[in-house]
């Protein structure tokens, strides 16, 4: 019994850098992120508003990219270390994946953040979703493929782990974190194939002048062929901290591992041939298409519905086992005054939330009524912003001391900041929704247009305006509150007293799991079936439509072109010469 | 495994999640009325709204 | 596997609500004729708007007796034709394309709303039976200026509407 530094002191120095870089985007996100909030209600104002979308795509892309997966290769790594029982293979292929995120990330920060100054003929003003005809210096798109091959690279050290592992143990099963991680990586390498192909045959070589022009709709069908599982992948490890951590926080233990593991199998099969839910509006798709990917997605709310039972179970189990009674009484038997617990609880409430505005998005036609208002951010700050976020912030409450060996710096405040979270939370995102029921846009950076008014129905837009503007600005505090308490955490004594890092046994244990649970290779075949279904006619309908790379058109912001500056070099050399 | 605030320790078989039935069928009724709120009041009151070619 | 009878019910449950939730989709397509923006016009190419013949001139056109067509050109940062006037009690369709980039054509406070993506063109019809003015925004970033993009949709009285002639 003993924490996890101390059996595992090497790979525990891996998983502090990964939590590091995830902390210091989510510093940089959390600041512009309340620099947005208080500039598109025009309360504060820094910048001008030309500069708002070069905020915007820091934010997007710190938070989504980055804060989310350092977090996560962090949390996989620690899972699967501790649930096999062995170190990773190499230290040194660990450290290499990490370095290559890492510079991935610096490559793709550097365009963005030029984009701030003038005298830098560098921008990459695209938003995290980087729709062409946009265009980013090609050091966006070069760091972003470097942070996915990082990725790639996590997942293959963990298989290769599990490999090792099962050679020695042929007769076991897959213990469930282990097969949590190994199942979101098999998605993983499925999904990001879509941006792989759009970045590399596609995106990299316009940006760097090889090809004239590409397919508008063709990278952006790729880009949501990745869009959607991507959203999965930054769930995964909040629901893998759900279902092996919460039960345990709790005082419980999992109500049952055949059902986690049923769940991770279905997100491995869905979670990919959807992703044209992000396109019912696209002129260029049919109809029949988008109602597929509708009764998919639909399908797809199975395995958060049933998480939601099997994590509520789990907890009421703990609850139960404290002494709490009743149909709804036993709630108050559960351990509040832990921040690790209290961060996730109110995570999943948040999430349960969040689950339903989804459940509009999904909705085919009602999407006209919401699509790129304001209700989606609303929405994905329910789910990314805090299912995510939140349920990382208190698991880091509970994993940083294990990985440094150090106590926390400070509980009260930890649980002042899991509280301050949910709060600002509740403002903003609910104010959002509400404003997106008007007709205001996201992305946009200001408050009201010239020629016409938004009207609410009930209250006003100033007082939505404000609602965001002080949820913005309680999140930021939250935020700014999390690292701090990390960052004494990190100059903490060591401590001898830190809880062990065990994970309990699920009371219906794998023993009653179905063996065929863990054929991996049967549900990663049926997962390319399903991707070939949902996707081949699609994509063969849009590049048929508009050829490979399109029907025309420039890349904006119009830019000089590598061939065009060495044609500008030799004038000027000329020039000088006569 | 029981841990340290654990005051009896509940196996599989004596264990009914009654509490977690009670809430997620609060959860569900409120998602039933929600959804046929935002789909009939919100988005088809919110006229005009996209028809095909009759 | 043997699962516990309640997670059995919040299964059936789970599934009631899929069901509920595509078959309410569906009767918004069949039943009221909700129809999805979709593939059926051919591609065209942004950069060459100036030779087509529907978009080389924006404009709102009389189809029928009251039908109306209104072709769109959406680019950095404006909509043409602004604004655009078409009478109560008709049914309009508009055709929408952009000159660069991707746009969107969201007519604020309706469930009119549309991407515009440039090689392709949106088309959706819609039954205007009241006066009014609506906003019309660009709720897709497209560049430094995309929150100036906006423009308005004015439903005249059906006695006092007049088509100008080369209106723009
Ligand atoms: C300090 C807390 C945060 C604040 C104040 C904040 C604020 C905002 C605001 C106001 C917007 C909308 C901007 C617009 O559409 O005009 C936004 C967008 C966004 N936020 Fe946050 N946010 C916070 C945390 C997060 C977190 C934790 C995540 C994800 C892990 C996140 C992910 C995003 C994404 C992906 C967008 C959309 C960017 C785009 O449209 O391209 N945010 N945020
Ligand atoms: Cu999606
Ligand atoms: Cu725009």
């Amino acid at each position: 019994m003993s924490a996890y530094i101390d059996d595992f002191p090497e790979e525990a120095a891996v998983i502090r850098a990964a939590f590091w870089s995830s902390f210091v985007a989510l510093a940089i996100g959390a600041f512009f992120g309340l620099i947005q909030t208080l500039h598109r209600t025009d309360i504060v104002r820094i910048f001008d508003s030309t500069d708002y979308y070069t905020i915007l795509t820091a934010h997007g892309v710190f938070m989504v990219i980055t804060f989310t997966i350092f977090f996560l290769v962090g949390v996989f790594t620690w899972a699967v270390t501790t649930s096999l029982d062995r170190g990773v293979e190499s230290l040194r292929f660990t450290w290499s994946w990490y370095l290559l995120m890492s510079l991935g990330t610096v490559f793709t920060a550097i365009p963005i953040l030029a984009g701030f100054v003038d005298s830098i003929d560098m921008s990459a003003d695209v938003l995290f979703t980087f729709y062409a005809p946009l265009q980013a210096h090609p050091l966006f798109y070069i760091g972003l493929t470097m942070f996915v091959i990082g990725t790639w690279l996590a997942g293959a050290d963990w298989f290769r782990s599990w490999w090792a592992w099962k050679s020695e143990n042929p007769s076991e099963r897959i213990p469930l974190p282990t097969f949590m991680v190994l199942t979101t990586m098999i998605m993983w390498y499925i999904a990001t194939l879509g941006i792989a192909v759009s970045i590399l045959a596609f995106l990299l070589p316009w940006s760097l002048g090889l090809v004239e022009t590409v397919n508008p709709l063709l990278t952006r069908t790729l880009f949501w062929y990745f869009g959607h599982p991507v959203v999965y992948f930054w769930l995964m490890p909040a629901y893998l901290m759900w279902y092996t951590l919460l039960p345990k926080f709790a005082g419980g233990r999992l109500f049952s591992d055949p059902l986690a593991r049923v769940v991770f199998v279905l997100f491995l099969l869905l979670s990919t041939p959807v992703g044209i839910h992000h396109q019912y509006l696209d002129p260029g798709i049919s109809e029949g298409f988008k109602f597929i990917a509708m009764t998919n997605t639909m399908f797809l709310l199975l395995p958060s519905l049933l998480t939601a039972f099997t994590v509520v179970a789990s907890i009421e189990h703990g609850a139960r086992q404290r002494g709490g009674e009743g149909y709804f009484a036993w709630l108050g038997a559960l351990p509040w005054r832990e921040p690790a617990f209290t961060g996730m609880a109110l995570a999943g409430l948040m999430f349960a939330a969040g689950g339903f505005s989804g459940m509009i998005n999904a909705g085919m036609n009602i999407n006209y009524l919401i699509h790129n208002t304001l209700w989606v951010p609303g929405h994905f700050h329910l789910t990314v912003g805090t299912a995510v976020a939140l349920t990382f912030m208190a698991g880091a409450y509970w994993l940083m001391p294990q990985v440094t060996g150090k106590p926390l710096a400070s509980k009260p405040i930890a649980l002042f900041q899991t509280v301050l979270w949910f709060v600002g939370m509740t403002f903003m995102s609910n104010a959002m929704h509400r404003a997106g029921l008007l007709g205001i846009p996201r992305r946009t950076a200001e408050p009201q247009y010239e020629g016409f008014e938004f009207q609410a129905a009930v209250g006003s837009v100033a007082e939505l305006d404000a609602q965001v503007a002080i949820g913005g600005t309680l999140l930021f505090v939250s935020a700014v509150l999390f690292l701090w308490n990390m960052l004494i955490t990190s100059f903490n004594r060591p401590t001898e007293t830190l809880p062990s890092n065990v994970i309990p046994e699920p009371l219906s244990g794998s023993d009653d799991s179905p063996a065929v649970l863990d054929n991996l290779k049967l549900w990663t075949l049926i997962a390319i079936v399903l991707v070939v279904l949902a996707y081949s006619l699609p994509l063969a309908s849009i590049v048929d439509r508009g050829g490979l790379f399109g029907p025309g058109g420039d890349a904006f912001p119009v830019r000089l072109s590598p061939t065009l500056v060495a044609q500008l070099l030799v004038d000027t050399v000329q020039e000088g010469l006569r | 495994m029981a841990s340290e605030t654990s005051k009896r320790e509940l196996g599989h078989d004596d264990f009914d999640p009654i509490g977690t039935l009670a809430l997620i069928a609060l959860y569900f009724l409120l998602l039933v009325f929600l959804w046929l709120f935002m789909y009939f009041v919100e988005f088809l009151g919110n006229e005009p709204t996209v028809v095909g070619l009759i | 596997m043997n699962i516990h009878t309640y997670e059995k019910l919040w299964l059936v449950g789970a599934m009631l609500l899929i069901v509920g939730f595509i078959a309410t989709v569906t009767y918004g397509a069949v039943g009221v004729g909700v129809t999805m923006i979709d593939d059926s016009e051919e591609t065209i190419d942004p950069t060459q708007l100036d030779e087509d013949e529907r978009f080389s001139e924006p404009r709102v056109e009389q189809v029928g007796e009251n039908e109306y067509d209104v072709y769109v050109v959406a680019r950095q940062f404006m909509f043409q034709p602004d604004p655009i006037e078409v009478p109560a009690g008709s049914d309009v369709t508009f055709y929408v394309t952009s000159a660069d980039v991707i746009h969107s054509f969201s007519v604020a406070g309706t469930n009119v709303n549309t991407m515009v993506i440039p090689g392709e063109v949106s088309t959706m019809t819609v039954e205007f039976d009241e006066p009014g003015e609506y906003g019309i925004v660009c709720n897709e970033y497209c560049g430094s200026g995309h929150h100036a993009m906006e423009a308005m949709l004015i439903v005249q009285p059906e006695d006092e509407f007049e088509l100008e002639e080369g209106e723009n």
